[in-house]
């Protein structure tokens, strides 16, 4: 990215706010952001495109007799920025008062986050990422050749400054490597298919061979998946898919909806949901980590939150609207979307707390069961049911994994699949240097097949 | 603008660029967003630039800048060309694209009521009007939400096969999602109108059969049962046709998934794929929500038949996908914005209709499932594997339906569940605007179904 021109957004938010300040609003913020990502694209026998995106923008949250007023621009130009800010504060006073709303946060001072950015991605260039991306496409193509490729490697570099009425002021500056490789191979009819992938904030963290090899091994042991009968079985689910089971719980547990009673989990709080052997955490403050930042979207510092504590669910994460709902403190969760002038809510890095088990002997000690190495719970937010397919997995039998399966799916409440919760393996994956998931055996599961 | 794109074009020529394709966007939205009887937030927003594409040295570079002045585009340009020049050197298949014949021309679809000539105080009282009969439907009703959204994009595209057209077209849209609760058991029922229209389809609209009905839908539920699990036969209404056509299998009729080897059908074409009655047809043309008159390659849009009395006769194209698998393009490359590429991309798309009517269908099964409203799908194209969640459903027994259910998800191999349709309709509808996500970019589209039974499916449930 060496030829990437800066963009200023000190100049462009200064004037928003500057314009903002004379329009007797209760509260404003103003976020403009840039990014320079830089794209190696892979499709087909391999590489197949490159691609430069340069983005920048403003957006304008602005608050009038508690009702609210949004609008952004791909253009920070000055006549741009005063159309935005103009539209933001008509609209914020035709808003009706949210009775919830309670204002915005003021400043507060944090410890650095430190290494959230990567001078050898700030400065990659396509030629170089093409490299990276040619030696994970090798390295899938020495376990076996004949494969047809998906996926790319995409480094992105950006920044970011906040404003608030309140005196917030927060700049950020971050880099991201993402490399994903799909492949699949064909015998006649039978195919076998699989992927990987890594993120973080620096290109010394992203393993690209290693990425390469695990998806061409994966794939080649997707041969031969057979359908399994309907039944009530124990579920292994390795790190790959616990951690769309824990996304699930904890987006439940996340901001206006758990607030307001709209999702399956807001009813739990300090309740037990699962055997006190697990424990989820969310920490946006470890250094060098994918999700880690210094301040949130709101320009509240970050903190390490429980959020399962001994099976107990001991906090929603909260932005300042949720929170202001509760009459509780941010936890420091405020996520924006890009300059949209929105905010929600978000979890950082999530870490599952390891057991005393082991993949090995979960798999070992099972008589029957299933083993799910891919599959996304996506259950009903509101009612926690689930059904969904286990789209990679495999038979256990006498504590062996016989074959792979297909066509088969599972089902039932979120919250059951937790309370079954019987082991949690002591080794797992960490990505991105901040997020942690073991395998977790679960004791039973519904299974819908032959 | 589209000047200073086709000069860029020409400076991309003379740069030794084989083809280049420069494209100018334009995408402004309003929103509206009422939760609970209070209009909470107000929103707009404008989305602008040019992504230029060309292909140098056999290889593909694409870059994008949010500033449309010939300072920032002639940049991209540069950035573009130096990164297909990058990749050069690696081993890939070549770029190409079919040789197309240039089309030029501007084309803004017309609407009755043109949404900027409607004051925002006025839209929101429609969608507090819209909320209020959700809200009152039922003291069972907990939470109700409504959104207002219209968006008129403007897309320009120039190339250097002398295309240069112009596309402006207005989306009007209305959401409104209710959730109702009775003791912990919460449920929720949604409904959505969205077309290429103005403020006329807000208008339109009849509360009690929009509003009222996501209300009714999520009280309903209330009462429902999980479903018992199992491989039934299944009867699928217009939505969750709409769905299972478009995730099972129209993705895998895209071809750069099908030059790319993504494709579960790559190697059938001609081949019987399918039961004598599925006729699968993308039609961009239609007055649906997938509607163009050019793609973002500047292609004009023509309607494909896919699959003709279960005979696989076609794929979707791109000017690459057309150039490598040896077909005529007809209009299927579509853009998220001028920061992604076009991509081939469905628009409306549709099993055609047959001849019997719901009861028909329904006559003789003896147990079996009707699923009616989709939720989401996904498919994993290179395996045929398709999920598919959907809204409610209904146990068939002997060609009843009887007790009601909840959260149903079906699961199925897209070339068996095709064999396995056993009666079609006569009802076809297309009425499921939506956002189709693919490889990161997000498109408009639509679907639809007649009512169809298919044998053998798995339906998931906790029962």
């Amino acid at each position: 990215m060496k030829n990437m021109k800066e963009v200023d957004l000190i100049t462009p938010v200064e004037k928003a706010v500057k314009i903002l300040s004379k329009m007797d609003l209760d509260f404003f913020d103003v976020y403009a952001s840039y990014s320079r990502s830089l794209n190696i694209e892979i499709l087909g026998n391999g590489i197949s495109e490159a691609r430069a995106q340069t983005d920048v923008g403003i957006g304008v949250r602005a608050y009038k007799n508690k009702g609210l007023g949004v609008a952004f621009s791909q253009s920070l130009k000055t006549k741009d920025i005063e159309t935005t800010v103009k539209r933001a504060v008509s609209f914020a006073k035709m808003a009706q008062p949210d009775p919830y709303f309670k204002g915005i946060p003021g400043p507060s001072k944090a410890p650095d986050v430190p290494d959230l950015y990567d001078n050898g991605i700030i400065s990659l260039t396509l030629e170089e990422a093409s490299v990276l991306t040619k030696r994970m496409i090798e390295a899938a193509s020495e376990v076996q050749q004949g494969a047809m490729y998906a996926g790319g490697v995409t480094g992105t570099h950006s920044k970011g400054y906040l404003i608030t009425s309140t005196s917030v002021s927060v700049f950020s500056e971050k880099t991201s490597i993402m490399a994903e490789l799909s492949l699949n191979y064909r015998r006649g009819d039978d195919v076998g298919s699989s992927s990987e992938y890594d993120y973080a904030v620096s290109l010394a963290e992203i393993d690209f061979e290693a990425i390469g090899r695990k998806a061409a091994q994966k794939a080649l042991e997707q041969f031969g998946s057979k359908r399994v009968e309907s039944g009530i079985l124990p579920l292994i689910l390795t790190p790959e898919s616990i951690s769309s089971l824990v996304f699930s719980l904890v987006g439940a547990l996340s901001g206006e909806s758990a607030v307001k009673g709209r999702t399956f989990a807001s009813g739990y709080l300090k309740k037990q949901i699962a055997p006190e052997i697990l424990e989820i955490e969310d920490d946006g403050t470890i250094p060098g980590a994918i999700s880690s930042g210094t301040y949130d979207g709101e320009g509240v510092p970050r903190r390490p939150v429980k959020v399962v504590d001994k099976g107990e669910i001991s906090t929603f994460l909260h932005n300042s609207y949720s929170a202001g709902i509760m009459g509780v403190e941010s936890t420091g969760h405020a996520a924006r979307r890009g300059y949209s002038g929105y905010v929600g809510t978000g979890p950082t890095n999530i870490k599952v707390r390891p057991g005393d088990s082991s993949l090995e002997e979960m798999i070992a000690e099972t008589k029957s069961g299933i083993l799910a190495t891919n599959a996304s719970f996506s259950p009903n937010m509101v009612s926690g049911e689930f059904s969904t397919t286990i789209d990679e997995g495999f038979l256990i039998e006498k504590g062996e994994k016989i074959h792979p399966v297909k066509n088969l799916m599972m089902g039932g409440h979120i919250l059951d699949l937790f309370k079954n919760v019987e082991l949690i393996s002591k080794e797992g994956r960490t990505i991105g240097k901040g997020y942690f998931f073991p395998s977790i055996k679960i004791s039973q599961v519904k299974l819908a097949g032959k | 603008m589209r000047d200073l794109l086709e000069e860029v074009v020409q400076k991309g020529l003379d740069a030794d660029a084989s083809f280049c394709e420069v494209r100018f966007f334009e995408e402004r939205s309003n929103n509206i967003t009422v939760e609970n009887g209070v209009a909470k937030a107000l929103g707009s927003g404008i989305i602008r630039g040019v992504g230029v594409r060309v292909i140098v040295d056999k290889r593909w570079g694409f870059a994008s800048t949010n500033i449309p002045t010939r300072k920032s585009v002639e940049m991209a340009l540069k950035d573009a060309i130096g990164g297909a020049r990058s990749i050069a050197s690696q081993s890939a298949e070549d770029a190409k694209v079919v040789d197309a014949e240039p089309n030029v021309g501007t084309f803004a679809h017309k609407v009755k009521v043109n949404p900027e000539d409607i004051g925002s105080e006025e839209k929101v009282k429609a969608m507090l009007d819209l909320e209020k009969v959700a809200r009152t439907y039922s003291d069972r009703v907990k939470d109700t939400f409504v959104t207002y959204r219209d968006v008129l994009t403007k897309v320009a595209v120039c190339n250097s096969f002398g295309t240069s057209i112009e596309e402006t077209t207005p989306r009007t849209y209305a959401y409104c999602q209710v959730i109702a609760k009775s003791g912990d058991n919460m449920q929720i029922g949604f409904e959505v109108v969205g077309n290429v229209a103005g403020y006329e389809i807000i208008e339109g609209i009849q509360p009690e059969k929009f509003s009222g009905e996501a209300a009714k839908t999520a009280v309903s539920l209330l009462e429902a049962d999980p479903p018992p699990r199992g491989t039934y036969t299944v009867v699928v209404d217009p939505d969750v046709g709409g769905l299972f056509v478009h995730e099972a299998f129209g993705h895998n009729s895209e071809g750069d998934l099908v030059f790319g080897g993504q494709s579960i059908v790559s190697d059938k074409v001609g081949q019987k794929i399918a039961s004598d009655l599925v006729w699968i047809i993308d039609d961009p043309t239609k007055p649906n929500h997938g509607r163009f008159i050019y793609d973002h390659e500047g292609t004009r849009a023509e309607p494909h038949m896919i699959v003709k009395e279960g005979i696989l006769v076609g794929f979707l194209h791109s000017l690459e996908s057309a150039a490598k698998l040896s077909c005529r393009p007809q209009g299927s490359a579509r853009a998220q914005s001028h920061h992604y590429p076009p991509i081939v991309r469905m628009s409306n798309t549709f099993f055609g209709p047959g001849d019997m009517t719901l009861e028909e269908i329904l006559e003789d099964i003896d147990l079996g499932v009707y699923l009616s409203g989709s939720q989401y799908g996904y498919v994993e194209t290179q395996k045929g594997q398709f999920t598919c969640k959907v809204e409610e459903a209904w146990m068939i027994r002997k060609g009843e339906l009887k007790e009601h259910l909840r959260d149903v998800a079906i699961n199925g191999l897209v070339l068996d569940a095709l064999r396995n349709v056993t009666a079609v309709g006569k009802d076809l509808e297309i009425k499921m605007p939506g956002i189709c996500g693919k490889f990161g970019q997000g498109m408009y589209v639509d679907s639809g179904s007649p009512h169809m039974r298919i044998e053998g499916i798995v339906v998931g449930g906790r029962r």
